[in-house]
C-alpha cells in the first residue's frame, strides 16, 4: 500500500468532515494566536535588554565616590580587585540644573559625566543615536533612554545652562548618566563626584552585586561610597510594563492550549468512533493498523497545519502593536523591543505536535479495531451505558423530550466529558475577562473619567514640545485668564520636576497637583491622597521596586532643598520613578509655581472651542484641547486583548459543542428518525437536542465561575504595576453572577442550536430506508 | 356522512381512512410514484406487494406523512396532508397512525415498557399513566414478562411485538407496516402475521408492505400489486378462515 493511497484516504476523510476540520484549524488558530502572543512578550520582557546590555558591555554597578574621602588613585585599584570582571573611571561627575521643561523633560538635576572612551570603553559603551561625541570644551551629549530623538535641538544650547551646547544625542543601558561631556568640561563644572563602572564575575543576584561591590571597594574609607546603581533594578523596570500582561497572557494562553487539546481530542475521538465502518474499510482493503493511523492523524494535522500557520502569522503581526503597548514610557534605550525570531519556528513545530499528541490516543483506537469489528461495530453507541439514569428520567414528570435529552450524555460519557471541559473553559475565560473589565472600569472610574462634564485640557508649549514662542502669562496668570475666561467652572494644575531621592539612584519625577480639583487627582487605592504638606503617594512598582510601604518616609532633594516626605497613599498604577503629590508639598521645597498642564471643567452648556479658542487667543503658547477619557494603554489593552480572546474561545467552545452534537446526531439518525415516526414534533426534537447539552452549560458554569473567579483574582493580584483594592477585585455582584451562570448555557445553546435545527428537519423516511 | 359519489364511503358504509389521488413520486429522474389512486376504508387490511424499487415503501411513506408527494394528495382521515407542515405532520402521525418497520427500530437504551410508553409521553401523556397503558399492550402481546428487558435482550419475535405495542399506543385509526416479518425467523414471523389479523379482526385497519406473498394473503383482505410506480393489479382476496 503506497503513501499515495494513505493520502488519498486522508484527504477523503478531511473532505468529508468539513465542518470538524473547520472547527479544528480555528480552535488551533486562536490558541496558537495567544500562545505566541504570551511567548513574545516573555520574550521581550527579558532577552531585549540583556542583548542590549551585553552589546554596550553594560556596567553591573554605576558607583558614585565621594572625592572628598576616596582619591582617584584608589578608586582606579578597584579595578583590579577580585570579582572584578572589568571596570571604567573613575571619572569626574557634576550635577547641573535645568530650570524649565525640555523636550518633555521636567526642570531638575541632570548628571554630566565626563567621559572620553564612550566608544570603546571596557565598560558602558553608549550608543550615539545623533550628532558627534563631545570633544571640546562646552560641548554635551545627551543621554536619550527613549524611543527617538529631536533632530533641531541639536547645535542649540542647552536650557537654563550657560556654556553648554547639544552636540548629541546618545543612550546608555546602564543608565550611567543624563549626559556627557568631556573630563575638562566636567571638572569645570565642579564635579561632587567620582563614576566607577563596573562589571563583576558573578553578577546574577543583587546579594552577589552588593558582595562584589564591598569586594571592589574594601579599603576605602567607610562613607566614600555615596551610591551604587544596580543593573538587576534597570532590567526589573525595564520589563516592569510588560509583567503586567503576564499574568495575563499566561492565564489565556493556558486556557488556549487547553481548549485546543480537548476540541481536537474530541473532535478526532468523534471522528474514530463515527468513522468506524470507514476503519473497516480501509483495513479489509489492506490498510495496516499503523497506515489507520496515520490516515486519522493526517486528517486532523491539516487543519492543524493551517491553523498553525494562520495562528502565527496572526500573534506575529499582533506581537508587535501589544509590545508596542507594553512597553510605553518604559526607558528601552538601545534594545530592540521585538518578539524573538526562534518564535514563529518553535509555534510552527510544537502546536502540530501537540494537537497530533492529543489525536494520537483516539486515532489508536483505530489502530486497535480489527476490520470485521469495525465494519459491525455499525454507528450507533453500544446499549448499555447510563441506562439507570435514562430509566429513571423516563419515570420523571418532565416533558419526554427533556427527560430524553438529559439521558443523551449518558450514552458518550467520555465525549460528554470533553464537550464539558471545553464548555467549563469557555465559562473561565467570559468569568475572566468579565471580572477583568469590571475591575479596570472600577479602576478608571473615579478618576479616569470625566462624568457629564465637560474638561479642558491646557498644555503648556514647552511640555506639549511645540516650537512656539516664550509663553505671554506667569503660571499664576495663565491660571487667573484660565478662570475668568467664559465657560470656566473649575481650574486644576499640574506641575512636574526632577528631583532625587536619598538612596535612590536614578531621578524621579514628582507631580504637584493643585487648583480647585487637586484632591480629585490625588486618588489612591490604599492610604489617602497626599494633599497635605510633606505628603506624597506613589504606584505599587515604586513600592516593590524600593521595598517601601505607607508610612514610610523619603528625602527628596529638589533644586538642592531636601525634604522627608510621608508616603499616605498608594496609587491605582504610576511609573516606578513617579512621585506624586499637592502644591503644598511643593511649597515646601520652591515657590516657583511652575505648571505644565491645566485641567479646566466647563460649566454646563458652555462652548468648548470657544473657551479654547479665548485660551490660544490669550497666550498662543498655550495647547489648548477637548479632555477625553483618560484610560491608559495598559488598561485598553488588558481590556481589549482578553475581550478579543474570549469572544474567540467562547466560539471555539460553541464549536466544540457543534461538533459534539453534531456527532451524536450522526449516531442517532436511527432514533430520530423513528421517534419522528411516532410523532415527535421539530420543536420537540429541537427541545431534546438542545436540552441534552445545556444541561452540561449550567454544569459548566457550576464549576467554571468558582475557576474564573480565582483566576481573576489570581491575576489582579499578580499584575504588579497595578494596585488593585479589595473592592475592585470583588466584582462578583448578584446579577453579574446570574449573567454568567447563563454564559455556560449560552454557549451550549449556540453551538447546538444549528444541528438541532437540521436534527429536526431530517428527512425520516431517507434515515429509516438508509438505515 | 355518506359520499358514495366521490368513494369516501364504501356501499357498506365504512369510511375511506386513506384516499390517494394521482399521487407522484420523484427522486430526481426517477419515479418512485407514478400516478397512485388508492382507497383504504376503515376495518380493512389491504397488502401492497411488488418487486423491489417499485415504489411500495415510498407509497407507505406517503401514507404515513413521512415524505411528501411530488404531485397528487393523500387524505388520511379526510386530512389532506399536503396542506401540514412539519409540526403538523408529527402531531397527524403521533394521533392517526401507528408504524411497525422490518428492523423494529426500537431505542436501544430503554427497556421494552418504556419504548412502548415513549409515544404516549410524546403527546404529553404523564409516565405512569403512559406506563399503564403500555403494560396493558405487552400484556396483550403476550411480552408483559418482558417489560424491563432492553431490546439487544429480546427475540426478534419479541423485539417485533414490543414495536407493535409502541405502535398501537396512541390508538391510531391506520396501522402501517413495513415488511414487519422481513427480519424475523419463520415461527416468530408466524406470531406476528397471527398478531396483525387479531388486530384487523377488532377493526384496525391495516397498511402492510411486504414481499411475502404468505403474509399478504393470511393477512389482508385486499392485495394491491404495484409495478414501476404504478397500481399494476387491485384484487380482494379470499376471507380469511
Amino acid at each position: 500500500m503506497s503513501g499515495g493511497a494513505v493520502w488519498r484516504a486522508s484527504r477523503a476523510a478531511v473532505k468529508r468532515r468539513k465542518l470538524q476540520t473547520f472547527v479544528i484549524g480555528l480552535v488551533v488558530l486562536c490558541s496558537t494566536t495567544t500562545v505566541l502572543l504570551a511567548l513574545a512578550v516573555i520574550s521581550a520582557a527579558r532577552a531585549p535588554f540583556d542583548q542590549a546590555f551585553d552589546a554596550q558591555r553594560g556596567a553591573h554597578v554605576v558607583a558614585a565616590f565621594d572625592p572628598a574621602k576616596a582619591t582617584a588613585e584608589q578608586l582606579a585599584a578597584t579595578a583590579h580587585r577580585p570579582g572584578v570582571e572589568a571596570a571604567d573611571g573613575p571619572f569626574p561627575q557634576a550635577v547641573v540644573r535645568m530650570p524649565v521643561d525640555w523636550l518633555g523633560r521636567p526642570p531638575g538635576p541632570l548628571t554630566l559625566v565626563g567621559r572620553t572612551d564612550l566608544a570603546g570603553g571596557p565598560v558602558d559603551r553608549p550608543e550615539l543615536l545623533a550628532g558627534h561625541w563631545a570633544t571640546g570644551p562646552g560641548e554635551v551629549v545627551i543621554n536619550q533612554p527613549f524611543k527617538g530623538y529631536p533632530d533641531n535641538a541639536l547645535g542649540k544650547p542647552l536650557p537654563g545652562v550657560p556654556g553648554l551646547t547639544v552636540v548629541g544625542f546618545a543612550s546608555t543601558m546602564s543608565e550611567s548618566a543624563g549626559g556627557w561631556v568631556t573630563p575638562d568640561e566636567a571638572r569645570a563644572l565642579h564635579p561632587g563626584g567620582l563614576q566607577m563602572l563596573y562589571r563583576f564575575t558573578d553578577a546574577d543576584s543583587e546579594q552577589r552585586l552588593t558582595a562584589g561591590l564591598d569586594a571592589a571597594t574594601e579599603g576605602l574609607p567607610k562613607d566614600a561610597l555615596t551610591s551604587g546603581q544596580s543593573y538587576l533594578k534597570l532590567k526589573q523596570a525595564f520589563s516592569a510594563g510588560a509583567d503586567a500582561f503576564l499574568p495575563i497572557m499566561t492565564v489565556f494562553g493556558t486556557l488556549g492550549l487547553l481548549v485546543a487539546v480537548l476540541i481536537v481530542g474530541n473532535v478526532v475521538s468523534g471522528a474514530v468512533v463515527s468513522g468506524y465502518r470507514h476503519i473497516g474499510v480501509l483495513k479489509s482493503i489492506g490498510f495496516t493498523p499503523r497506515q489507520v493511523v496515520v490516515v486519522y492523524l493526517t486528517m486532523v494535522s491539516v487543519p492543524a497545519v493551517i491553523g498553525t500557520v494562520l495562528g502565527t502569522a496572526a500573534g506575529w503581526a499582533l506581537a508587535g502593536p501589544i509590545l508596542k503597548m507594553a512597553f510605553s514610557g518604559i526607558m528601552t534605550g538601545t534594545a530592540v523591543i521585538e518578539p524573538a525570531g526562534w518564535l514563529p519556528a518553535a509555534t510552527l513545530l510544537a502546536v502540530p505536535l501537540l494537537v497530533a499528541l492529543a489525536a494520537f490516543v483516539p486515532a489508536s483506537r483505530a489502530h486497535r479495531l480489527s476490520a470485521t469489528e469495525a465494519i459491525s461495530a455499525g454507528s450507533a453507541p453500544r446499549a448499555g451505558r447510563g441506562l439507570k439514569v435514562q430509566r429513571w428520567l423516563s419515570g420523571t414528570r418532565l416533558p419526554r423530550a427533556v427527560s430524553l435529552g438529559l439521558g443523551q450524555p449518558f450514552a458518550r460519557p467520555a465525549r460528554s466529558a470533553l464537550t464539558m471541559s471545553a464548555i467549563v473553559l469557555g465559562v473561565v475565560t467570559v468569568t475572566v475577562t468579565t471580572g477583568l473589565s469590571s475591575t479596570l472600569v472600577r479602576a478608571v472610574g473615579p478618576n479616569g473619567g470625566t462624568g457629564s462634564a465637560t474638561y479642558v485640557h491646557v498644555q503648556t508649549g514647552h511640555f506639549a514640545g511645540n516650537k512656539v514662542a516664550a509663553p505671554k502669562l506667569t503660571p499664576e496668570q495663565t491660571e487667573a485668564m484660565l478662570h475668568a475666561t467664559p465657560g470656566a467652572e473649575r481650574v486644576s494644575t499640574r506641575g512636574l520636576a526632577e528631583a532625587n531621592v536619598a538612596g535612590f539612584n536614578q531621578p524621579v519625577y514628582i507631580d504637584f497637583y493643585g487648583g480647585d480639583e487637586a484632591t480629585q487627582k490625588l486618588h489612591v487605592v490604599q492610604g489617602r491622597g497626599a494633599t497635605g504638606p510633606g505628603e506624597a503617594q506613589v504606584g505599587p512598582a515604586f513600592l516593590d521596586q524600593h521595598g517601601l510601604k505607607l508610612g514610610d518616609r523619603i528625602t527628596v532633594d529638589l533644586e538642592g532643598r531636601q525634604q522627608s516626605l510621608t508616603i499616605v497613599g498608594e496609587e491605582l498604577e504610576g511609573n516606578v520613578r513617579a512621585i506624586t503629590t499637592s502644591d503644598a508639598t511643593r511649597a515646601l521645597f520652591t515657590q516657583d509655581r511652575h505648571v505644565v498642564e491645566y485641567y479646566v471643567r466647563l460649566a454646563a452648556g458652555a462652548d468648548a472651542d470657544a473657551y479654547i479658542k479665548a485660551v490660544k487667543d490669550a497666550d498662543p503658547s498655550l495647547v489648548a484641547d477637548v479632555a477625553t477619557v483618560d484610560m491608559t494603554a495598559p488598561v485598553v489593552s488588558i481590556i481589549a486583548f482578553s475581550t478579543v480572546f474570549t469572544i474567540l474561545l467562547s466560539i471555539v467552545a460553541a464549536l466544540g459543542v457543534f461538533n459534539t452534537v453534531l456527532l451524536n446526531i450522526r449516531e442517532r439518525r436511527r432514533d430520530l428518525g423513528m421517534l419522528k415516526s411516532i410523532g415527535m414534533t421539530p420543536r420537540q426534537v429541537v427541545a431534546m437536542t438542545v436540552t441534552s447539552v445545556a444541561w452540561l452549560g449550567v454544569l459548566s458554569g457550576i464549576i467554571g465561575i468558582p475557576a474564573g473567579i480565582l483566576a481573576h483574582r489570581l491575576i489582579t493580584e499578580n499584575v504588579r504595576i497595578m494596585a488593585f483594592p479589595e473592592s475592585m477585585i470583588d466584582v462578583w455582584g448578584a446579577p453579574l453572577l446570574a449573567g454568567l451562570a447563563c454564559a455556560g448555557v449560552a454557549i451550549a445553546v449556540l453551538g447546538a442550536l444549528v444541528p438541532a435545527r437540521s436534527a429536526s428537519r431530517l428527512t425520516i423516511a431517507e434515515v429509516l430506508r438508509n438505515e | 356522512m355518506s359520499n358514495d359519489h366521490d368513494g369516501t364511503t364504501r356501499p357498506d358504509g365504512a369510511q375511506a381512512v386513506v384516499e390517494l389521488t394521482g399521487v407522484h413520486k420523484e427522486f430526481g429522474d426517477a419515479k418512485a410514484l407514478d400516478g397512485i389512486d388508492l382507497r383504504i376504508h376503515a376495518g380493512e387490511a389491504v397488502a401492497v406487494m411488488g418487486p423491489s424499487g417499485c415504489g411500495k415503501s415510498t407509497l407507505l411513506n406517503m401514507v404515513a406523512g413521512l415524505d411528501r408527494p411530488t404531485a397528487g394528495t393523500v387524505r388520511v382521515q379526510g386530512q389532506d396532508l399536503g396542506g401540514l407542515n412539519e409540526t403538523g405532520l408529527a402531531l397527524f402521525r403521533r394521533r392517526s397512525v401507528g408504524m411497525i418497520f422490518q428492523f423494529f427500530n426500537l431505542i436501544d437504551d430503554l427497556p421494552a415498557l418504556d419504548n412502548v410508553a415513549l409515544a404516549a409521553q410524546l403527546t404529553g401523556t404523564t409516565a405512569r399513566q403512559a406506563r399503564r397503558r403500555a403494560l396493558e399492550l405487552l400484556d396483550e402481546l403476550g411480552v408483559a414478562h418482558r417489560k424491563d428487558v432492553y431490546p439487544a435482550a429480546l427475540s426478534g419475535g419479541e423485539r417485533q411485538r414490543v414495536a407493535v405495542a409502541r405502535a398501537l399506543m396512541n390508538r391510531p385509526a391506520l396501522l402501517l407496516a413495513d415488511e414487519p416479518t422481513g427480519a424475523l425467523d419463520s415461527r416468530s414471523g408466524e406470531q406476528v402475521m397471527d398478531l396483525l389479523i387479531d388486530l384487523n379482526q377488532i377493526g384496525q385497519t391495516l397498511l402492510i408492505v411486504t414481499h411475502d406473498p404468505d403474509l399478504a394473503t393470511r393477512c389482508a383482505s385486499r392485495l394491491v400489486e404495484m409495478a414501476d410506480g404504478k397500481v399494476a393489479r387491485e384484487r380482494a382476496l379470499e376471507p380469511r378462515s
